[in-house]
């Protein structure tokens, strides 16, 4: 009882020393119960979505992963629905009609599709959509030149009754006006939708009046989903196996399945950066707690002596740290709530709009984030517990001064100058690597023994690289520059955790930014060195090119020629007897000159010459194909071809890595017309000498499709560098948390060193240091650990990208490129991020009283 | 008596006045209203340049507040003090802190060295914040007076007590104050490294002519000083001059008989 009385105490006149680690605890179980509470409520969410929209028993065609694409949707014969009718159970059937491979269009030729990645469906308005929907102004959709929109696609957009879209789907264009606006009842997930009538949509959107997408099945009172779903089977007879027959619950999990896979990996990758913030916490912990087992030396003494148990002494600290535990957490969980309605409105901003009211909380949050915030304080002071139970009762008699200067133990340096090495052997071994497996397993290797390795030798490296650092930054400070050097130096160890919280999360961003420019700079490479196309062309959302389309480019003049790209399904069956399937490369001869690539054997123009292919160096030496081999290929939905081997290219590649090539004119040959799958992308050349005229007649021949681009080499660079871009700002961003922990940590440290100074603070007011200058050396401290921890993150984190670059050369990545802008940068804002996180304690010091150093207790 | 005027304001040699401090009607008072506590009730004193003053007096009265007024650590809640001819109550933080800097040595108790600092560079450490360069000669002078020249790349943590005050005395000198404040700077000190610290700050005063004010309740320390004062209840009370240890300590009876009777 005393124990706990004493802890509390403790805790509470400390609570400002605790209050910085009860941040990091709150922040770190924020971002856990902030990444569940998000998930959980997405989850929930769609689940609700999907139950609103699915039918009792709905019968669609059986989805075909290898099915080429055609860019139609797949569709039901209309006559199946009498069939439906028929099965007893039935109380009606509902033929729906959709279609997500469209683009819709305002008058001024713009998009409406979602930027957000989300699809635009067209539909047919029937009793079933009034489930999620009703229309809140106008009417329904009649006749072949009228649709509905969504309100939200609506608003965004600026688009009323009355306006003109045109909608550009596969079988054609056609225009509409917009004769209603439909209001989502339930949560908008983000898609833009219209509405046509049933005829119109079957005409224009599947391109035949014979056919549905899909029957949506009322099942009659009495009758169960899942009776009736039998009894539709049954009836379906032998060709039960082409359809998907579903109940309302299986169709749920069905549209779930790449939402809420989805919504997994956004959960873990989340979850992952809260483990390096968590990580990042801990020697915040450990660092508080050291430093207050330090400055209570005598109290804990005079416990000892006045005849407290070493035990008693582990118990009172870690009752402390439990209760720092526990007031982080719950406080923690809170902050998750706010985080995940936070979320939530931002993605309201960007589209999909959520409700409040769904926000869902599982019983298992508050406890998964209790447990995270309590064992991880907990484990945090353990070793300043068991330090504490250490004290001898001797210390209570002896003068208790600024703690002596720690010394870093020689054990430690072996320790951790053997573990730095062996994680450069395992990065030497990774960089060295054949097989991307192993070298990725040695990577890992790597990265953990030399991440470990630097947090254990970081307190004597303290020593060598803080001289170096004052050597240069801090000579022009003289004697406050000095003072700030020595205070740095005086307790290695703790400068080292300080740091080496900074080093974690700048190491990450130091070794993905270098793989990130590596990319940039391997992809510009590669196009420089292989592409020999001046135009790209390509549609901005991922999807195939119309027929209409392919037609205008190649009619665009001051064009030498214009090249088709597509992916053919097919089965290759090897000399060996096996049987994979590959995606072909089906393209216009002329993509020789296009897209360089290097072969090892053969010529690439003889793989387009007629029944001819080429295949990738790996795939030659895993099935022991060899030049003019001939390779049995059944293409999915056509005719078996046997095609010659006249080319293996190399693997040795980032654009095209793998593929196997073909002239399109044979998948013409062994595919009926409807099979034949949509070219993917064109390549043009500009005629001699005329590349702009081209590239103004090639962007005015795709003006009527917003969503197709055309890109010169330089457009395509900076795209992908854009992306790399967009990737590498989003990690960025969520690393900002590690890294806002770790200057947590800089300004806790430094804050209870200037109360553990309190007394040579005094004196050197005392003898004239001014207050202006007493900050400064407060400040030169903080930005030469800041600048250590960054020296040492960021010359971990290039090793680690290095190494990964080389690994990854394998795969493509054959250019390293360090991006010393950025890395500069990052160092060079460590040095502000160590200013801002003295601020407070620096004015603290210089506003601390003089007579503190003289008055003797 | 609550006064200790008996110098002239001037004389001595050069034209400097032969008072280094002055504190005038001093009075510092903490808190308000019933709570109110008088630490320094009206003092007048007059710090004599090139003398060596004690200031003696028992726990809690106000000897050592007396000496914080004066160095400029502590404001006052009334009266004036000068240093020289500068007049130090009112002063802003930056020139009062410059004021210590460089017309004001300190020796405390305990405490006096920064850890982080060897001993030479503690002592120079007044002249570095200032960015001034030491005085070759004179800092040699006063390493070799204080005994520490073999000893001046340690660390305070490798100096004993009395080696430790010795670099404190050493740093107050070397910057050649006007004055030096001395807060009971032998009081952690055994009798052995007392007497030296307190022979060294004796022939400072009498060898290089420095002015030294200390704050003691030790009789044999204040033996070492030219004069006396004794203060009692936040007023001057009694003075002496060319005290003796038992002379010290028969006076300190008598005030604190008196004060039991009283």
């Amino acid at each position: 009882m005393t124990v706990l009385k004493t802890s509390m105490r403790n805790f509470l006149a400390h609570k400002g020393r605790m209050a910085l680690s009860a941040v990091a605890v709150l922040l770190s179980v924020a971002f856990v119960c902030g990444t569940l509470v998000f998930t959980d409520t997405m989850n929930a969410t769609f689940d609700k979505l999907f139950a609103n929209t699915a039918s009792d028993v709905s019968v669609a065609p059986k989805k075909d992963d290898d099915a080429q694409e055609t860019g139609k949707p797949q569709a039901l014969p209309a006559a199946l629905q009498g069939k439906l009718a028929k099965v007893d159970g039935v109380a009606k059937v509902e033929p729906h009609v959709t279609s997500m491979q469209l683009t819709v269009v305002n008058g001024k030729n713009k998009s409406l599709s979602p930027t957000s990645g989300a699809p635009t469906v067209g539909t047919n308005w029937d009793e079933s959509q009034k489930k999620s929907v009703e229309i809140t102004s106008g009417h329904a959709p009649h006749g072949p030149a009228e649709a509905v929109l969504d309100s939200d696609t609506a608003d965004k957009h600026g688009v009323k009754t009355g306006d003109k879209l045109r909608v550009i789907a596969v079988p054609g264009d056609f225009t509409v006006s917009v004769v209603g606006i439909a209001t989502y009842k339930t949560t908008n997930p983000g898609a833009a939708l219209l509405y046509f009538d049933t005829a119109t949509a079957q005409a224009k959107l599947l391109g035949s009046a014979d056919a549905f997408s899909s029957y949506g099945l009322t099942a009659a009172s009495g009758v169960s989903n899942e009776q009736l779903k039998e009894r539709v089977t049954t009836v379906l007879g032998s060709s039960a196996g082409d359809y998907a027959v579903r109940t309302a619950a299986e169709s749920k999990e069905e549209n779930k399945k790449d939402v809420g896979s989805f919504l997994d990996v956004m959960k873990y990758a989340l979850l992952g950066f809260a483990g390096i913030a968590v990580l990042v916490g801990i020697f915040l912990i450990v660092n508080t707690f050291s430093m207050l087992v330090a400055q209570r030396t005598r109290e804990i003494g005079l416990m000892r002596a006045i005849g407290s148990s070493r035990r008693q002494v582990l118990r009172s600290v870690l009752t402390e740290a439990l209760l720092l535990g526990v007031v982080g957490s719950v406080l923690g969980i809170g902050g998750g709530i706010a985080l995940a309605v936070g979320l939530m409105e931002l993605m309201g901003s960007m589209g999909m709009k959520l409700d409040l009211g769904e926000l869902t909380i599982k019983a298992s949050t508050p406890v998964v984030g209790l447990a995270i915030g309590v064992i991880v304080t907990v484990l945090a002071a353990l070793l300043p517990a068991f330090k504490a139970t250490r004290i001898s009762p001797m210390s209570a008699l002896r003068d208790a001064g600024t703690p002596a200067d720690g010394k870093a133990g020689k054990v430690r340096a072996t320790i951790g100058v053997l573990l730095t090495a062996l994680g450069g052997l395992a990065l030497a071994a990774a960089a060295k690597a054949d097989d991307a497996k192993a070298g990725s397993g040695m990577l890992g290797l790597g990265v953990f023994l030399t991440l470990v390795g630097f947090i254990v030798v970081g307190p004597l490296l303290a020593g060598f690289v803080v001289r170096v650092l004052s050597a240069i930054v801090l000579r022009v400070f003289g004697p406050v520059g000095r003072l700030a050097e020595r205070n740095a130096l005086r307790n290695p160890r703790r400068t080292g955790a300080t740091a080496s919280a900074l080093m974690i999360g700048l190491a990450l961003v130091a070794a993905l930014s270098v793989v990130g420019s590596s990319m940039v700079a391997s992809a510009t490479d590669q196009l420089d060195k292989s592409v020999g196309a001046d135009f790209i062309i390509q549609s901005e959302n991922q999807q195939p090119l119309s027929p209409a389309a392919v037609k205008a480019v190649k009619g665009a003049g001051h064009v030498e020629h214009v090249t088709e790209y597509t992916i053919v399904n097919a089965k290759i069956t090897t000399p060996d007897g096996k049987t994979a399937t590959k995606r072909l490369s089906a393209v216009t001869p002329t993509y020789a000159d296009d897209v360089r690539a290097e072969t090892v054997k053969g010529k690439l123009k003889d793989a387009y010459a007629k029944d001819a292919m080429s295949v990738p160096e790996g795939f030659a030496k895993d099935n022991g194909v060899k030049l003019g081999d001939r390779l049995k290929v059944a293409m999915t939905g056509g005719r078996t071809a046997e095609l010659t081997v006249n080319a293996i290219t190399s693997d040795d590649t980032s654009i095209d890595q793998g593929a196997m090539y073909t002239n399109i004119a044979t998948a013409r040959n062994y595919l009926p017309a409807d099979k034949m799958p949509l070219d993917f992308m064109l390549l043009a050349k500009a005629a001699d000498g005329q590349t702009k005229e081209a590239a103004a007649a090639l962007k005015a021949s795709v003006e009527q499709y917003p969503q197709i681009k055309v890109r010169d080499q330089s457009d395509y660079k900076k795209l992908i560098q854009d992306q790399v871009g967009q990737l590498l700002n989003m990690i960025y961003g969520l690393l900002a948390l590690a890294i806002i922990v770790a200057v947590l940590g800089v300004v806790n440290t430094l804050a209870l060193s200037v109360v553990e100074r309190t007394r040579e603070i005094g004196l050197l007011r005392a003898i004239g240091l001014s207050r202006r200058q007493m900050r400064r050396m407060i400040r030169l401290e903080s930005v030469v650990i800041a600048l250590f921890g960054a020296l040492l993150g960021l010359g971990l984190g290039m090793a680690w990208g290095t190494t990964s670059q080389k690994l990854l050369a394998l795969q493509g990545l054959g250019v390293l490129d360090i991006p010393w802008p950025t890395i500069t940068a990052v160092f060079l804002g460590s040095a502000v991020v160590g200013l801002l996180a003295a601020l407070v304690p620096a004015f603290r010091a210089g506003r601390m009283n003089v007579l503190n150093a003289i008055a003797t207790d | 008596m609550t006064t200790a005027v008996s110098i002239p304001k001037t004389g001595g040699s050069g034209g400097r006045t032969a008072v280094a401090a002055r504190a005038r009607q001093v009075v510092k008072a903490y808190g308000a209203g019933e709570t109110r506590v008088t630490a320094l009730d009206h003092v007048d004193v007059d710090i004599a340049r090139g003398q060596f003053t004690a200031i003696m007096g028992p726990s809690g009265s106000g000897k050592s507040t007396l000496m914080h007024c004066l160095a400029g650590l502590d404001t006052v809640t009334s009266g004036e003090i000068f240093i020289d001819e500068t007049e130090i109550t009112g002063l802003k933080d930056k020139k009062l802190t410059r004021l210590r800097r460089d017309r004001i040595g300190f020796i405390f108790q305990a405490f006096n060295l920064l850890p982080t600092l060897n001993a030479i560079e503690n002592i120079t450490l007044p002249m570095d914040i200032a960015g001034r360069k030491p005085d070759k000669a004179w800092l040699d002078r006063v390493v070799e007076t204080v005994g520490l020249a073999g000893r001046l790349k340690h660390r305070p943590n490798q100096l004993s007590g009395g080696q430790q005050q010795r670099v404190a005395v050493a740093r107050a000198l070397a910057a050649r104050p006007e004055i030096i404040f001395g807060d009971e700077p032998t009081g952690n000190l055994d009798s052995r490294a007392g007497a030296e610290v307190l022979g060294f700050l004796r022939q400072s005063v009498d060898e290089l002519g420095q002015t030294i004010v200390m704050v003691t309740h030790d009789p044999v320390a204040a033996s070492y000083a030219d004069r006396v004062l004794y203060l009692a209840d936040g007023r001057i009370v009694d003075e002496m001059h060319s005290p003796t240890a038992d002379a010290v300590l028969e006076r300190m009876k008598n005030f604190d008989a008196r004060g039991r009777v009283s």
